[in-house]
Formats: structure tokens, C-alpha cells, sequence
């Protein structure tokens, strides 16, 4: 087989770009599936779904504090996103990044009400370490479980989620009861504490610039470090990879701390940045948003930036979608629930792939 | 005698390959016919599409005179065609009784009848005389007894005609002969016998005609009686591969490399696989280890190469004990290994061609600094080993799994012998599943870098592989290993008989 | 109250009738998943089966106004369900745990979404319409000292529980049909080779593993309670799965493990009566399934070290 085609360098282009472009019109042509058949449940409870998407696109990214409002939602999607990435990606099963995100939210509110007299650069940078640090203490105790008697981690990882709602929300209702609020939460973080707002009128502030910095931290971790290479051949072939004389067992546990410190700074972040005190349940499933992006994102950290948007823009514009048109925000759940079912049938790629004969 | 199968224009296309390519093939009721022919000559094509599990792209399937459409395996089995494969299909934890009769069960209304499958599985075993214990689960049972147990499951199903895929691939010699004479037993009860092989001797010993295939054609069909080996072996490859080659040899054989003493090696099971090994290899010396599979090869192989914990016993590479040290200190003491099942772990299929040819030496000051990998310089390696080696690949980036068979295992000799650091080769099987082109190319490789000064340790099911290439032989049955001495005229009778056993203890070969 | 005290109150007879009850649920799931599991199909979807298994539990009883019809439609919808997961994974090839995710996601979005949609409520739905199972008298039964009290008085569907697990075995292991059915998760290749259709044995396996999915949520919210609660399944279809690891897909073993899970529940509730922080108690199923999980990992490691 020749090594180096004959063809113009506008072929060579287009050849290389084909992949990628078939994965776009994969994506885009699955997304109109699942909001015509968003569009068939509206329309069968009555109601208009033209508007209703109307109303879910203004929500989302009509006005330029619509669309900062979306990129301050992204900001934890994409941190609980780079989590199921490393994860997936060393194929540790962690689907404990909702609860790793609790405790992580926690430990960051702590920090930022109970430390006083640091500056905000000093204090939002220990609040962000306590939560990584909380987050990857939550991935450990499954992780060592496995290591060391073979207790699946899909099973546990899912019990220490609950463990970890139940615990936050113990914390909150006892010890750390505030006598400040009426709210099931904790006292407020200190304005020391509080990440600047980026754009004064919405709630986009520095958590979503933390989170782009460590998407590409990740991003050259996976790729470009020693680490990161064991990592992904371990979740490639983990007998290649013990042939090959790599740490395996060290770089599982690698991956899954790793996955449990963003998944924690993502909780982190939504506190420092848009709750600004711990409040229970403030998660409406962020975790699991996270583990589908990484999916969408088939594993790529720099991927997950666009998925992370849409699903924030999914979700900000079912809340002025509910606003306007009265459709239950819900909906987008179940709407949610579809995409993934159709990426992963890979339905359109497979008919391309016949068609465009790779 | 009536015509029991025909096969007529049969053509089968797999992309970029032509497998069958009109293809006739008649047999006669009764009638033992050998189906020979190299790696991918298209014979397991052919019997895949006779048991339905291929379609034919065109062509014609009679069976018993009547024109028959077979879409699937329970197509084959309705008219009356029965499979031994290569790689036994059975369920580990049913009984040998319940996968014979797995699909056809005997019930009295829906609770399964298990008096009754015993009588009727050990009459059928009485009555062609194929030994086994009913009631034995199949994850306990010998190779020859589930291979019995195939056998079985198709006689069960009243077949006419049998299938056997490679069935001496996992036999010793004393087993095949059993089968053998099993088979006979069955054409004279009047069964058709069809049997792929790649293994000349056998084939002339049962059969009664065979059929040779080349490149997806058959290139004829001959009396046994009246055919020799070299003349199957020709039509085979199309030229005679009997000639003696001038191997490049060694300079002078040099002080052990490789010493191993009195090692043990227990199996996934707890069972002891390896039974006090001792043997050597020299610099220079290729040494090989004979024997059918499942004889602790691979416990050996990996017990040396660190991928498994040994029992007892020493492991000297140079002098020093690497028995039971972790992978990677092994691996940098000078150890290459070049793995059985190279999809298994030899690489990743999912990973780029670069990756796959990075993962023993990425750690290294030359490869990896401060900042992260050297990409530029892991990949100018993996160029040049592409090149060193001759692995066919559109590009450095494609994921492994694009590559043909023959080139991955290129890709996993380019990895382990490209830097020239290795001073002991440990080779598993290095050229199953290859074509002849591929395995003569892989062969070479091994022999010039022991004409380097390394040694080579070639474990093979192929004898006439262990016979070609290496310098001294010895044999490894049921766990023992037997030194049979340097090789020559006489070694292959010696190695049959070391493998059913006859040397009963191993030997320290003589300095 | 001094301790001994305490525990008297706590660890008696009703507990463990309490504990039965509270399995039933996990059991039925327990079974959906070993019929996925043993046709060679992963089901982390469970949940969100049960979830929509008890969401149309309660939609069949208030429109047709009997429990066993909401039991009906809630085996119905979880069919549907199972269908699209079964035919998403067998035709187009996707991944079965992530579609499993999938599963769940939309089992909690459509519940939580058709509640505010054909209730007009969030959080919560319950009203008199709801006709729910009644438990049984069973004179005799009920009058025996001990045992009546522990077994006595149960919900016909605690007692089908149990019926079914044996039921199970008996299917799974004496009759042909089991063993073709175990042969296609254990060694698709011999299955195959004798001309069993892989992908009709998958579906089934599927299909059945939904219809007691369905079951199980249809009795969390017919039962157990008497109303729909968003998420009411609680992780119960996770608990499954542990009991499912844990037993190894051997109907008689996952049963304990359900068992365990159903008492560890029962447990809690009571703690909760006993002024301990409802938080901290809710904790314990979960608890006690990494527990047991960690156990009975422990064990194997023993009998077979991995070399």
C-alpha cells in the first residue's frame, strides 16, 4: 500500500476533514431527531412546540446574557465532563461523579465560610483545592475496593452516590445548620470566596475560565505526558498494557483520584460561582450530564467545551421554555434521554458509512 | 457409492479478498477427504459456508443429491451436517452430557430429562467408541475429551456428514492417531469425513482423497494412496519449500543467556503447569520448545517474561534471578517477548500504529522529559521501525486495528527487536494465523537476531517450524520439559516420542 | 430507655416482616437482571425501569381503577422500554451500559415530566383514585405464634416474590429452555454452532428481565405506598445489580442479598422513629450493599486467588 497519496492537497483535506465532518452531521441530524420527537410529546399534551422551541432557543442563547447564563451552567458539565473523561477513558467505571461533586461542593463552602482573612486569589484557590482534594477522596475508597478484593466500582461508585447526597445533606441539617438562612443550606461563603463575575448582569464569572483552563490541563495530560499514555492504554488493553511492563494497577488508581478531583472541583466551582453557599440537592443531576458528555465527546477533553455548552443551553432554555409556553422544563430530561439513546445506536453514522464507502 | 456433499461455483468475497473463488468440490458417501492448503487458502471459507456460518456470494450446495439452501447453522445441522471446530464451541460449566445435547434436549414435557441424556449420549459413545464421562463438566475436561464431545454433539444430531476444522491442532500424536481411528470407524459406518488441515503427514495417513487449495482455488483433487507430501506440498505453495535453506548461523554458540532451574508454574486454576523445568539458551541458539499446546507453554512463557508468578526454581538472565520480578525490570534486564495471541496483548488494537510501537520505552530519558512526551522523536522511531521491519501501513496514526494479521505481528517483532537491546527472545507461536509469505519473513527475523549474539526461545505447536529454525529442541509435555538434543535426522521421532511421554523426566542438557 | 431496651424495640418480629416486605420490590428487579445477565445482556437500566414501572403502576390504577390493571400497564410500558433498549443495542450495536444509562435518564425525565404533564403536580401525586393492593388473609397463617407475625399478612406480591425466585431456578436450570437460554450468555459461540438464535434469546431475556422490573416498581407504588414520588425508586435498581454481583446470577443466592438490602431498609425507617437523623439511617442499604459487595469479594479472593 502506498504510503503517501498522489492526490492535490485539496483532496488530502477533505479526506482528513470527512471524519470529522460525518461525526458533525451525525450529531446534528440526531439532535433534530430528538426534538421532533421532543416536538411530537408536546404536541400531543396540547401546546405548541414551534414556540416552545422558540421560547428553549431565546432561553438559551438569544440575548448576550442568555448565552453568558449558558456558559456559567457549562462550567460544572464541563468539569463533571473531564471527570468521566479521564475515567472512561483508564476505563475505570466511576459513575459516583454526582457524589464526588457533593462532597467536593461541600468541602469548598467549608473553606469558604469558615477561613477568614485570606485574599480571594489565596482563598478561592484553597476553597478549589479542598474540593478536589474532597472529590478524590470519594473516588478513592471504591477504587481501593477494587484494587484490593475486585468489588466492582460500577456498583459501589453508584452506592457512594447516595452515601454522599445523604451525608452532605446530614452535614447541613446538623453540624453545619446555618442560622443565617431559611434554606436547607450552609452559612454563605465570604465575598473573599466568591469567583468574580466576568459579565455584570448574568452569572457567568471566573469558575467557567478555571474549568477552559483545565480542559486543556487535561488535555495535555491525556496526550502528551507520560501518565496519560499508560493511562489510556491501560483503558485500551489492560493485558498490552501489563505486557508492556506499564503500572497498571497505579495508573487505574491514577485515573479514578484524578476523575474524583474534577468532579469535586466542579461542585466547587458551582458553589464559589452561581450558589455561593452549600445547599442540599443543589445538583439536578450534573454527574450524570457529565458521564453522557464524555460520551458525546467520544473521550476527547477539548470535545467536551461544545457538548457541555449544549446541554447547558438545553437546560437554561427549558427554563424560559416552561416560563413562556408553560411545556414542563422536564421535557428536556426525557429529551436528553433520547439523544443518547440514538448516539449510541449510531444510526445515521452506520447508514453514511454504506453510503460514503470509507 | 452416491454422492453425499457437492459443492458447485462456490464464491465467497470478503473485502479486499477473494477467500473462495469458484470453487467445486465433490464427495462421496463413506469417503474420508482431506481439505489442504496454507493460511488463508480459503479452506475454512469453504467449510464455514457447508455448516452456514457464511453465506456463499454465489454457488451451489447439494447435499445427498438435493439441492439445499443453507442459511444458517441449524440449516446445516437439519440436513444432516455436523462441525468439530477448530476452537471448541462448548459451555464450560454444562456437562460433557448437556453440550452434547444442548438444543435438542430429551424432556419429559418442559423439565429436561437428565437420566435420559446420559444413557443416550454414553450409547452413542459406546457404539463408535468415543470415550468420555458424561456427567464431567466441560471446564474439567481433557482437550481430547472435548473434542470428543464435539464429535458427539454431532453424531447426536444424526449427521451424515462431519466437518472437522484443524482437529490435530490441540492433539499429541497418540491422540491423533485415537481420532483417526475414530474416523474410520465412522466412514465405514458410512459417514462423510471432511477434515481441514495444514499438517501433510496426517493427511496421508487417514484420508482417502485430498483436495488442495491455493490462493481461494482448488488446485485439484488426488488420491491419498497415490500422492506423497512433497507433491501436496507443491501444489500447496507452488513450489517446493522441502529444499534446505543456508541458515545464517551464529558464529560461535556463547555462554548461557538464559538458565532456567528447576521451575514451577502453576496454571489460572491452581494446577501446577510447569513441573521443575531446567534448561538453557545460549547466545546465538535458537532453542525450541516442542509440544502441543495446553502443555504449559504459556505458563513457561509468561513465568519468564514476568507476566506471571512462578512457584519455585530460579530464572537466570545473564546471571542474574529475574524470577518473579515485575514486568518492566525484566523487560529492561534484555527480555523481548513475543506473545501468543499477539490480539490479546501484543498490541492495542484501538491504539495508533506509534502507540502500539512506544509502550516498552516511552518512560526513557531519550523519549519523555520534563515537558511531556518527545513526540517528534517517539515518532521518528516508530518510523524507522516501520521501515526496518517492513510493516504495510497507511500511516504512523491509523489505529493498529486496520492492519493486516501478518503486518501486526511484523508491528510486535518491529517493537521488540527494533532497538537491538534484547539479549533473550522469548517467541510464542510467532507465526499462527500468518500467511506463508508473513511467517517465512517473521522466521527470518528471529534467526537474524540470534546471528547477533541473542537467544532465541521459540515455543511452537508447528514441529516442522521448531525443526526448521531452531538449533537445539526440547519438548514440554503435560508440564515436563525433556531435552531431545541438537537437531537433526532423527529428532522428529524423538520429539513424537518424548510427547506422548516417553522421556519420563526432563534433563539438564549437557553444557 | 437503656440500650437493651432500645434494641428490643428495634430488633424484633415485625422488623424483619418489614424487612420482607421492603425486598420485594429489590427482589423482583433482582430477577429482571438475572435474566439479562444470564442471556449474556448487562442491564444497568433497571432503575429507570422501575421507576417507570411505578410511575404507570399508578397511571392503570387511576384510570381503570384496580391494581392489578395499573400492574398491567406498568408491565406494558416497561416492555416498551425494554424493547427499545433491547433493539438499540441487538440491531444498531450500541454499547449496552450506556444505553442502560440512557435507560435510566429517560425513565427519570418521561416519570418526572409526565407527572407535571398529566397530574399537574411536582414532587409527588396521590389521591384516592389510586386503588392499591390490599394485603391477604390467610387464617391459618395468620394465627401461628411466631411465624404468623413474620410471614402473616403480606401483599399477594410478597408472596409471588418468593414463588418467583423459584420459579426462576426451576426455569433456569431444569427445563431445555434454560439451558439454552444460559447457553447464549455464557458461550454464545456453542449456542450458535448448534442453532440457537442468539439475538430471539437476547430479546427474550430482555423482555423478561423488564416485565419483573415492571412488577417491582409497580409494587413500590402500589403496595409499599400508595402514591408516585419522583425518583421513588431511590437507587433500588442499583441495589439489584449489587444483589445480582453478589449472588453470581444464582436465583437462590441474589435472593439473600435482596434480602439483606430489604431489611437494611426496614431498619432504617425504624431508626428514623427513633430520633436518629433521618439522613445518616437513610444511608444504611446503601451502606450495607458496599458491605456485603466487599464481603463476598473478600471470600472469593480467598477460595480462588487470582494468580
Amino acid at each position: 500500500m502506498e504510503s503517501t497519496s498522489t492526490r492535490t492537497p485539496q483532496a488530502r483535506w477533505l479526506e482528513a476533514l470527512r471524519g470529522p465532518l460525518l461525526q458533525v452531521v451525525n450529531y446534528v441530524l440526531i439532535l433534530l431527531l430528538a426534538l421532533a420527537i421532543g416536538g411530537v410529546i408536546i404536541w400531543l399534551s396540547g401546546k405548541d412546540p414551534l414556540a416552545a422551541y422558540r421560547a428553549l432557543f431565546v432561553g438559551a442563547l438569544g440575548k448576550p446574557l442568555a448565552v453568558a447564563n449558558t456558559l456559567d451552567r457549562a462550567t460544572v458539565m464541563i468539569l463533571a465532563g473531564l471527570a468521566a473523561v479521564v475515567a472512561f477513558s483508564t476505563s475505570v467505571n466511576n459513575l459516583g461523579i454526582e457524589g464526588q461533586l457533593y462532597m467536593g461542593a461541600f468541602a469548598a463552602a467549608w473553606v469558604g465560610f469558615g477561613v477568614r482573612g485570606l485574599p480571594q486569589f489565596l482563598h478561592i484557590a484553597l476553597a478549589l483545592a479542598a474540593a478536589a482534594l474532597a472529590g478524590a477522596l470519594w473516588s478513592w475508597l471504591p477504587i481501593w475496593l477494587k484494587l484490593r478484593w475486585g468489588v466492582e466500582e460500577i456498583v459501589t461508585t453508584l452506592m457512594f452516590n447516595y452515601i454522599a447526597m445523604l451525608f452532605t445533606a446530614y452535614l447541613v441539617a446538623f453540624p453545619f445548620a446555618s442560622k443565617n438562612t431559611v434554606l436547607p443550606g450552609t452559612d454563605e461563603i465570604l465575598a473573599s470566596a466568591t469567583f468574580p463575575r466576568l459579565v455584570r448582569g448574568s452569572a457567568l464569572n471566573a469558575g467557567f475560565l478555571v474549568a477552559l483552563a483545565l480542559v486543556v490541563v487535561v488535555q495535555w495530560f491525556l496526550f502528551r505526558t507520560k501518565q496519560g499514555y499508560e493511562l489510556r492504554m491501560v483503558g485500551l488493553n489492560r493485558r498490552f498494557a501489563t505486557y508492556s511492563g506499564m503500572p497498571v494497577r497505579r495508573s487505574a488508581l491514577l485515573g479514578m483520584l484524578l476523575s474524583g478531583a474534577l468532579a469535586g472541583v466542579g461542585g466547587g466551582a458551582i458553589i464559589l460561582g452561581f450558589f455561593l453557599r452549600f445547599v442540599t440537592g443543589f445538583s439536578s443531576g450534573y454527574g450524570w450530564d457529565g458521564i453522557i458528555i464524555s460520551l458525546l465527546a467520544k473521550n476527547s477533553p477539548l470535545a467536551v467545551v461544545p457538548a457541555s455548552i449544549f446541554y447547558a443551553a438545553l437546560a437554561n432554555g427549558s427554563l424560559e421554555m416552561q416560563a413562556v409556553t408553560q411545556v414542563p422544563s422536564t421535557l428536556v430530561g426525557a429529551i436528553k434521554g433520547v439523544i443518547m439513546f440514538l448516539v449510541t445506536a449510531r444510526v445515521f453514522l452506520d447508514y453514511f458509512s454504506k453510503r460514503w464507502r470509507t | 457409492m452416491s454422492e453425499a456433499v457437492a459443492m458447485q461455483g462456490i464464491v465467497k468475497r470478503y473485502p479486499g479478498v477473494l477467500a473462495n473463488d469458484h470453487v467445486d468440490l465433490t464427495v462421496e458417501a463413506g469417503e474420508i477427504r482431506a481439505i489442504v492448503g496454507e493460511n488463508g487458502a480459503g479452506k475454512s471459507t469453504l467449510m464455514k459456508i457447508l455448516y452456514g456460518l457464511e453465506l456463499p456470494d454465489e454457488g451451489t450446495i447439494r447435499i445427498q443429491g438435493q439441492q439445499v439452501r443453507i442459511r444458517n447453522a441449524r440449516d446445516a445441522i437439519a440436513h444432516g451436517v455436523g462441525m468439530v471446530h477448530q476452537h471448541f464451541k462448548l459451555v464450560p460449566s454444562f456437562t460433557v452430557a448437556q453440550n452434547v445435547v444442548l438444543g435438542l434436549e430429551p424432556h419429559n414435557g418442559i423439565v429436561l430429562d437428565q437420566a435420559g441424556t446420559r444413557a443416550q449420549v454414553a450409547q452413542i459413545s459406546e457404539r463408535y467408541g468415543l470415550k468420555v464421562d458424561p456427567d464431567r463438566r466441560i471446564m474439567d475436561a481433557s482437550v481430547g475429551e472435548q473434542q470428543r464431545a464435539e464429535i458427539l454433539r454431532a453424531l447426536y444430531r444424526k449427521a451424515d456428514v462431519l466437518i472437522l476444522d484443524e482437529p490435530t491442532a490441540v492433539l499429541t500424536d497418540s491422540e491423533t492417531d485415537e481420532l483417526f481411528a475414530i474416523l474410520k470407524r465412522l466412514a465405514q459406518a458410512g459417514l462423510t469425513i471432511l477434515f481441514i488441515s495444514h499438517k501433510l503427514r496426517e493427511v496421508l495417513a487417514v484420508s482417502d482423497n485430498t483436495t488442495v487449495m491455493r490462493a481461494g482455488k482448488v488446485m485439484g483433487t488426488v488420491r491419498t494412496a497415490s500422492t506423497s507430501a512433497r507433491e501436496l506440498a507443491e501444489m500447496m505453495v507452488g513450489r517446493s519449500t522441502l529444499e534446505d535453506r543456508a541458515r545464517q548461523r551464529a558464529p560461535h554458540i556463547g555462554e548461557p543467556v538464559l538458565e532456567v532451574q528447576d521451575l514451577s508454574v502453576h496454571d489460572s486454576r491452581g494446577i501446577l503447569a510447569v513441573r521443575s523445568a531446567s534448561f538453557q539458551v545460549r547466545e546465538g541458539e535458537v532453542l525450541g520448545v516442542a509440544g502441543v499446546e495446553g502443555n504449559g507453554q504459556v505458563e513457561l512463557a509468561e513465568a519468564i517474561t514476568g507476566l506471571r508468578p512462578s512457584a519455585s526454581g530460579r530464572i537466570l538472565l545473564q546471571g542474574r534471578d529475574i524470577r518473579n520480578q515485575p514486568v518492566r525490570t525484566i523487560r529492561e534486564c534484555g527480555v523481548a517477548h513475543i506473545p501468543a495471541d499477539r490480539n490479546d496483548m501484543g498490541v492495542a488494537l484501538d491504539a495508533q500504529v506509534w502507540e502500539n510501537l512506544a509502550c516498552t520505552h516511552y518512560y526513557e530519558r531519550d523519549y519523555s522529559g520534563r515537558m511531556g512526551l518527545a513526540l517528534d522523536r517517539i515518532r521518528s522511531m516508530a518510523g524507522e521501525r516501520i521501515a526496518g521491519f517492513d510493516v504495510r501501513t497507511p500511516s504512523l496514526t491509523c489505529p493498529a486495528r486496520n492492519l493486516s494479521g501478518g503486518n501486526l505481528q511484523k508491528l510486535v517483532v518491529a517493537r521488540e527487536l527494533g532497538d537491538q537491546r534484547a539479549r533473550l527472545v522469548v517467541a510464542s507461536q510467532p507465526t499462527r494465523g500468518i500467511d506463508v509469505a508473513g511467517s517465512e519473513a517473521i522466521r527470518g527475523m528471529l534467526l537474524d537476531y540470534a546471528a547477533q549474539g541473542a537467544g532465541v526461545l521459540l515455543l511452537s505447536a508447528d514441529l516442522d517450524e521448531v525443526l526448521e529454525v531452531s538449533d537445539r529442541v526440547v519438548v514440554m509435555y503435560a508440564g515436563n520439559v525433556i531435552d531431545v538434543g541438537k537437531v537433526d535426522a532423527s529428532t522428529r521421532e524423538k520429539v513424537g516420542h518424548a510427547m506422548t511421554g516417553g522421556a519420563a523426566s526432563a534433563e539438564v542438557p549437557e553444557a | 430507655m437503656s440500650i437493651a431496651e432500645t434494641l428490643q424495640r428495634l430488633i424484633n418480629v415485625a422488623l424483619f416482616a418489614a424487612g420482607l416486605r421492603m425486598a420485594t420490590s429489590i427482589i423482583y428487579a433482582t430477577l429482571g437482571g438475572i435474566f439479562c445477565s444470564e442471556c449474556g445482556v448487562l442491564n444497568v437500566g433497571l432503575e429507570g425501569l422501575m421507576l417507570v414501572g411505578a410511575f404507570f403502576g399508578v397511571v392503570g390504577s387511576f384510570y381503570l381503577g384496580s391494581a392489578w390493571a395499573g400492574l398491567l400497564v406498568a408491565v406494558l410500558s416497561c416492555l416498551l422500554l425494554s424493547l427499545a433498549f433491547a433493539a438499540v443495542h441487538l440491531e444498531w450495536g450500541a454499547n449496552q451500559m450506556i444505553v442502560g444509562l440512557a435507560l435510566n435518564i429517560l425513565g427519570y425525565g418521561l416519570t418526572t415530566y409526565l407527572l407535571k404533564q398529566m397530574f399537574n403536580t411536582a414532587g409527588y401525586f396521590s389521591s384516592e383514585k389510586i386503588i392499591a393492593f390490599q394485603p391477604l388473609r390467610i387464617p391459618l397463617l395468620d394465627n401461628l405464634p411466631l411465624v404468623g407475625s413474620l410471614l402473616g399478612g403480606h401483599f399477594a406480591l410478597v408472596y409471588l416474590a418468593f414463588a418467583s425466585v423459584a420459579l426462576t431456578w426451576f426455569l433456569l436450570y431444569k427445563t431445555p429452555w434454560g439451558f439454552r437460554f444460559r447457553s447464549v450468555g455464557e458461550s454464545p459461540g456453542a449456542a450458535e454452532a448448534v442453532g440457537i438464535n442468539l439475538r430471539q434469546v437476547k430479546y427474550t431475556g430482555v423482555l423478561i428481565g423488564g416485565i419483573w422490573c415492571a412488577v417491582g416498581g409497580a409494587f413500590l407504588s402500589l403496595a409499599q405506598l400508595n402514591l408516585f414520588s419522583e425518583n421513588m425508586s431511590a437507587g433500588r435498581g442499583f441495589l439489584a445489580l449489587a444483589a445480582v454481583n453478589f449472588g453470581n446470577r444464582k436465583p437462590l443466592r441474589c435472593l439473600i442479598a435482596a434480602l439483606v438490602f430489604g431489611l437494611a431498609d426496614a431498619l432504617s425507617v425504624r431508626l428514623q422513629r427513633f430520633g436518629f437523623p433521618s439522613q445518616l439511617v437513610l444511608m444504611l442499604p446503601y451502606v450495607s450493599t458496599v458491605l456485603i459487595l466487599t464481603l463476598s469479594s473478600m471470600q472469593r479472593r480467598r477460595l480462588a486467588p487470582a494468580v
